[in-house]
């Protein structure tokens, strides 16, 4: 600052705070090239997009209206939610990214030299959340299209026709879009979770099987459990299947847990695992 | 079993890039042989292949006449170290050994005595992810030891340790050697082998560049040459040049003499009246031995700087030698 | 620098090494043991384990209530029910009748149509279990041993007694119409069937334990219960209700029978159907039928909701099975295994029985100790005998379903280290087998029937059917609902599946390490 003339402190704060926001940004890029020049990324990329509107597919064409009775309408088969099953699919995915990011600094040894390269952590963190979380949106959003494409297309064969009440998927339907937008939304909250658990547990195999059984295990819970009570309670609890909430758009008074505040569940396990995540990573020596 | 390790026209692939290419040359036991070249030249890839990790495109490599999957009881013919930081981070270190006698029936008496060998006694029952890379270094060696075996390869032992533990390993090395091993050690770094080695092999580029004994690369690499220190430069280089010597000015006082030995400069100089400070028979240090040999070899220089460090002090000295060198090995063991 | 001095080559002092398979497992066993945390995942496996199993198990509670079911001749609760029109038949003899117009009829109220009760099942199709046939029983009470030769809607002549045993006969058409007779000789009854009354075929002989002394012959109808499923993502409702049956009887003779052929409701149907007096003697009569006869086809495997937690104990286990390898890789550290042990082959071998051998054992201490406390559990929701009968670990299917659970997990943690071999990538291989196994438990609850089970057939989740510990009979209509723990196959088919799996997973593996470089 030596020869310049005194700067006002608001000004002064102005420009730190641009600072920052311009090394944030540079980190962002930093992470982005990172993770852009593992090919192994990319992969992980198509089986996002791939495995989502796969398994959408599959489940679409495997459910017909033959069983309803008396009338297709009978069944009030959720069409939107059906055609986004693959979204459990593509979920592990996405975890797998959003752990790796993290994890594999670990175990690679690369944590220092990025540490070195950007040492504040908190802004490491950042830029890492940053960079998966878009990831997720774009490759959910990719795979949440295709998978309502798919069935748009499927359904109608399968019975489902607007005859018999079942309007084909389209965008313009208000709940579909939240449905849509929810499950793009879904991704991008798993992957945050996925990156929070593995600054917490740092360690690839760890991190993954947390975030699996974190994801899984209370939707099998549900089956297993009897009490009505419990269930409720589970599905209430448990991320994915309060998550997965936002994919409904028929018996939205049936559900435990109404659209928005189940995705909500969700984003306080991202935010609690990022938060403890971020502390670790802040507290601990790398 | 012959304890010999020999490598026939080995070639080695890797998509587009050729890592050994036409590769012969034979390691017989009672001696260090040094295996050398810059990074990327193919050693460890020689290695790997001799050791059955993977797999040759045309040529043999084989260990007392045999593949290396042939092998009966492999860790009692071959002890191999390739990385050191190949060990489990939460493992013990004993228990790493442990597991490596295990698949022999070696007993843990055997384990603990090796640990003792390499000095890691203690530190045995620590967890390898806190070794230093030195100590890894020394588990990897007990490691190769484990079955007792007459044929050694060492990739890189050097790498990481501390003066002290260098001169370990050079004593180490030689009184393996000593015991009628066959001991193959890699370097990049020539003179790391430069008190153990007694044979070299050199390779650049997967191909082989030398294969010779150790004293007489030296010899040639030295050649006749006389370093003489005059206060009187010009004289000195009247007298010698007389009767016949090359002369090579180097400094202000310093003068490189070929064609003549020591004991008749001295005379010569003493006879004609001219001062001078020092006549020494020059030495050629290995480095600049290997140096001459590899420097059309050598592929990654520019990102290699652990290796050009000392080797760019030493080329500056070698430069003005280069094309006697050459001349002088014409007709030598090299290729 | 001294000359190379040749010296004597090099002899070890060593005493003689042996580098066999017992080596090897030796070798991976101390692997294995010697990393801290894999003894923890192994731990954390079995506590998983058993305290999701208690988890499942705490809640249950037995539904419905009713009537208590009669007890059959074994000990277990039975389903007897049924219109009989019966004379005694005090020593040998036979029974012979002519059995036309089977179908199924407009189904009853349960309850016998009280006000507020639930409503009558329609599916508007005949079960196919739905039959009408001659009868020797013991006695007109619920439960009382018999022996009977029947007419099905879908399934043909079968020859059934004592509720759990059937054998086929021939095979009908719906509307077909069937002679049958049954001959009682000492102890043995010989089933017959004939298509014209002429040209009679035996269908089998059997022996049931309590059909001595003065038994009841006659003619029944009874009618398998009409199901509906309805299944939707979330939920499934399954609706069953009495069905109700009715079948023409004619040329009905008694040979050594007393006479006086009398009419009698076997068990509470929901609805009554009488025959006129004066049809009874001549033989020739419409009879109808609510109610069923067979085996009590319990909807809950105690065995099987004790042992759930297995589902989830998994998830370690696969994680530690893709470790075992992957962490050799990451490091290099396979480059070490491979000069001690060259035979590629083996090394994987060595590894899956190392791994298969403690994920079993861990399992094993898992699936008792989630038995054992789960079992007392359940009894105290009110899961009693007869209608679930008394089990203990020493059972044949109880000590299949929970050493099968041991092995399920051992064969599991086993195709984990394979797709680890395989990818050479942790976090891929281990989300690659949690999202194999445990995704299709979560769709199958969403899926219709066909395609559940179709996951259920084909994916390795099949090898849960081992935990299958209660009888099901085909003969008794029942249907199988993933939800309910009922797998479409046998328990050893299922397993099969997965070690299928696990053993191509396995050879591919080897069949990959052994051609490339590493």
């Amino acid at each position: 600052m030596r020869g310049t003339p005194p700067m006002q402190p608001s000004a002064a704060v102005r420009a730190t705070a641009a600072m920052q926001a311009l090394g944030t940004l540079r980190a962002v890029r930093a992470e982005w090239t990172k993770l852009r020049t593992v090919p192994g990324s990319w992969w992980l990329l198509v089986a996002v997009v791939a495995l989502t509107v796969a398994a959408g597919g599959a489940s679409a064409a495997a459910v017909t209206t033959e069983h309803c009775h008396p009338t297709p309408a009978a069944c009030q088969e959720d069409t939107v939610k059906l055609s986004l099953t693959g979204v459990w699919v593509g979920q592990a995915a996405v975890a797998i990214l959003g752990a790796l990011a993290m994890s594999s600094e670990y175990g690679t040894g690369t944590i220092r030299a990025a540490l070195t390269a950007v040492p504040w952590r908190g802004r490491l963190l950042t830029a890492k959340a940053v960079v998966v979380s878009a990831l997720a949106l774009t490759t959910g959003a990719l795979g949440v299209l295709g998978s309502l494409l798919v069935g748009r297309l499927v359904l109608p064969g399968n019975g489902f026709t607007a005859e018999a009440g079942y309007p084909p998927l389209s965008l313009a339907d208000g709940p579909t879009l939240r449905a849509a937008v929810g499950s793009m939304l879904y991704l991008g909250l798993i992957a945050l979770l996925a990156l929070g658990v593995a600054a917490l547990v740092r360690d690839t195999a760890g991190a993954i099987t947390v975030v699996l059984a974190l994801l899984y295990v209370f939707p099998v819970l549900v089956s297993l459990v009897s009490s009505e009570k419990w269930r409720e309670r589970l599905q209430e609890w448990g991320p994915a299947s309060a998550g997965m909430a936002v994919q409904a758009t028929r018996n939205l008074h049936s559900l435990p847990i109404g659209p928005w505040p189940g995705l909500g569940v969700l984003a306080l396990y991202a935010a609690a695992a990022l938060l403890a995540g971020g502390l670790t990573f802040r507290l601990r020596d790398a | 079993m012959e304890a010999t390790i020999e490598v026939q026209g080995l070639r080695k692939q890797f998509g587009q890039t050729v890592a050994v290419d036409d590769l012969s040359f034979t390691v017989i036991p009672g001696q260090v042989t040094g295996f050398v070249g810059p990074n990327g030249a193919g050693k460890s890839t020689t290695m790997r292949v001799l050791l059955g990790l993977d797999s040759a495109d045309a040529g043999r490599a084989l260990i007392g006449g045999r593949a290396y999957s042939a092998l009966r009881r492999p860790l009692t013919q071959v002890g191999a170290l390739l990385d050191a930081a190949a060990v489990h981070p939460s493992r013990r270190g004993r228990d790493h050994l442990l597991w490596l006698a295990h698949t022999h029936g070696l007993p843990t008496r055997r384990v603990d005595e090796l640990l003792e060998t390499v000095g890691l006694g203690s530190a045995g029952r620590r967890r390898a992810g806190g070794y230093s890379l030195g100590m890894r270094q020394r588990l990897g060696i007990a490691a190769a030891l484990l079955g007792d075996p007459p044929v050694l390869l060492f990739d890189e032992p050097v790498n990481g340790l501390d003066p002290e533990g260098i001169r370990w390993i050079r004593g180490f090395l030689r009184a393996l050697a000593r015991e009628g091993r066959a001991v193959l050690v890699s370097s990049h770094l020539m003179s790391e082998l430069e008190d153990s080695a007694d044979h070299l092999v050199v390779i650049g580029r997967g191909r082989l560049v030398a294969d010779t004994p150790v004293a007489e690369l030296l010899a040639a690499a030295s050649g006749d040459r006389v370093a003489l220190r005059t206060s009187d430069r010009t004289r000195a280089m009247a007298v010698l040049a007389r009767e016949g010597a090359t002369v090579a000015a180097n400094g202000k006082e310093s003068l490189s003499v070929t064609g003549l030995p020591a004991e008749r400069i001295t005379a010569l100089l003493a006879a004609g009246g001219v001062p001078f400070s020092e006549v020494s028979a020059h030495r050629a240090t290995l480095e600049e031995a290997y140096m001459e040999l590899t420097r059309d070899a050598v592929e990654f220089q520019a990102t290699d700087t652990q290796a050009s460090e000392p080797r760019a002090a030493a080329s500056q000295a070698s430069e003005s030698q280069a094309s006697e060198f050459r001349a002088a090995t014409g007709d030598g063991d090299m290729r | 620098m001294s000359a190379p001095v040749r010296t004597a080559p090099y002899r070890s002092q060593l005493p003689p090494a042996r580098d066999g398979f017992g080596q090897l497992l030796h070798a991976e066993w101390t692997k294995l043991r010697t990393v801290p945390r894999w003894g923890l995942v192994l731990l954390s496996a079995m506590v998983v384990t058993v305290l999701v199993s208690v988890l499942a198990v705490s809640g249950s509670s037995v539904g419905g209530g009713g009537p208590a079911a009669p007890v059959g001749p074994d000990g277990n609760a039975v389903k007897d029910t049924m219109q009989l029109v019966h004379e005694r038949l005090p020593g040998d003899g036979s029974i012979t009748a002519r059995v036309s117009g089977l179908k199924g009829l407009k189904a009853p109220r349960p309850d016998g149509g009280r006000a507020g009760g639930p409503p009558a099942v329609n599916t508007g199709k005949t079960p196919g279990w739905t039959k009408a046939g001659i009868i020797i029983k013991a006695n007109t009470k619920s439960g009382s041993s018999y022996a009977a030769v029947v007419l099905t809607h879908g399934h043909g002549v079968r020859m059934q007694w004592d509720y759990t045993h059937d054998l086929a006969g021939s095979a009908t058409r719906p509307d077909e119409d069937r002679w049958l007779r049954l001959v009682r000789k000492g102890d043995v009854l010989t089933g017959y069937e004939s298509a014209d009354g002429k040209d009679w075929r035996r269908v089998g002989s059997v022996r049931p334990a309590g059909l001595t002394g003065t038994v009841e012959a006659g003619v029944f109808t009874a009618a398998a219960p009409n199901t509906k499923v309805e299944r939707a993502f979330g939920g499934t409702s399954i609706a069953e209700g009495p069905g109700r049956a009715t079948a023409h009887f004619d040329e009905l003779a008694v040979n050594g029978g007393e006479g006086g052929r009398r009419q009698a409701t076997i068990g509470r149907p929901a609805a009554r159907d009488t025959v006129p007096a004066v049809d009874l003697a001549s033989g020739s009569f419409e009879l109808r039928g609510s109610g069923d006869v067979g085996p009590l086809q319990t909807d809950t495997d105690i065995t099987r909701q004790t042992l759930s937690g297995a589902m989830i104990g998994l998830i370690p286990l696969s994680a530690l099975g893709v470790l075992f390898i992957t962490a050799e890789y990451r490091r290099g550290m396979i480059r070490t295994t491979l000069t001690a042990s060259p035979r590629r082959g083996r090394l994987l071998a060595a590894k899956a029985i190392v791994l298969g051998g403690v994920t079993f054992v861990a399992g094993l201490i898992g699936a008792v100790l989630s038995f054992q406390l789960g079992e007392p559990i359940m009894r105290r929701n009110g899961h009693k005998p007869p209608r679930w009968p008394e089990l203990s670990l020493t059972d044949g299917p109880v000590l299949r379903a929970v050493i099968g659970t041991a092995a399920l997990l051992a064969v599991i943690s086993v195709l984990a280290l394979a797709l680890g071999a395989l990818l050479r990538h942790t976090a891929a291989a281990i989300t690659l087998i949690v999202v194999m196994l445990v995704l299709p438990q979560i769709l199958i609850s969403g899926l219709p029937l066909g395609a559940a089970h179709a996951l259920m057939r084909a994916t390795p989740l099949a090898g849960f059917a081992i935990q299958d510990a209660i009888a099901r009979y085909d003969h008794a209509a029942a249907v199988c609902l993933p939800e309910e723990g009922c797998y479409p196959q046998g328990p050893w088919a299922g397993f099969a599946v997965l070690c299928v799996y696990a053993a191509a997973a396995l050879g591919l593996a080897i069949w990959r390490l052994r051609r490339r470089d590493v």
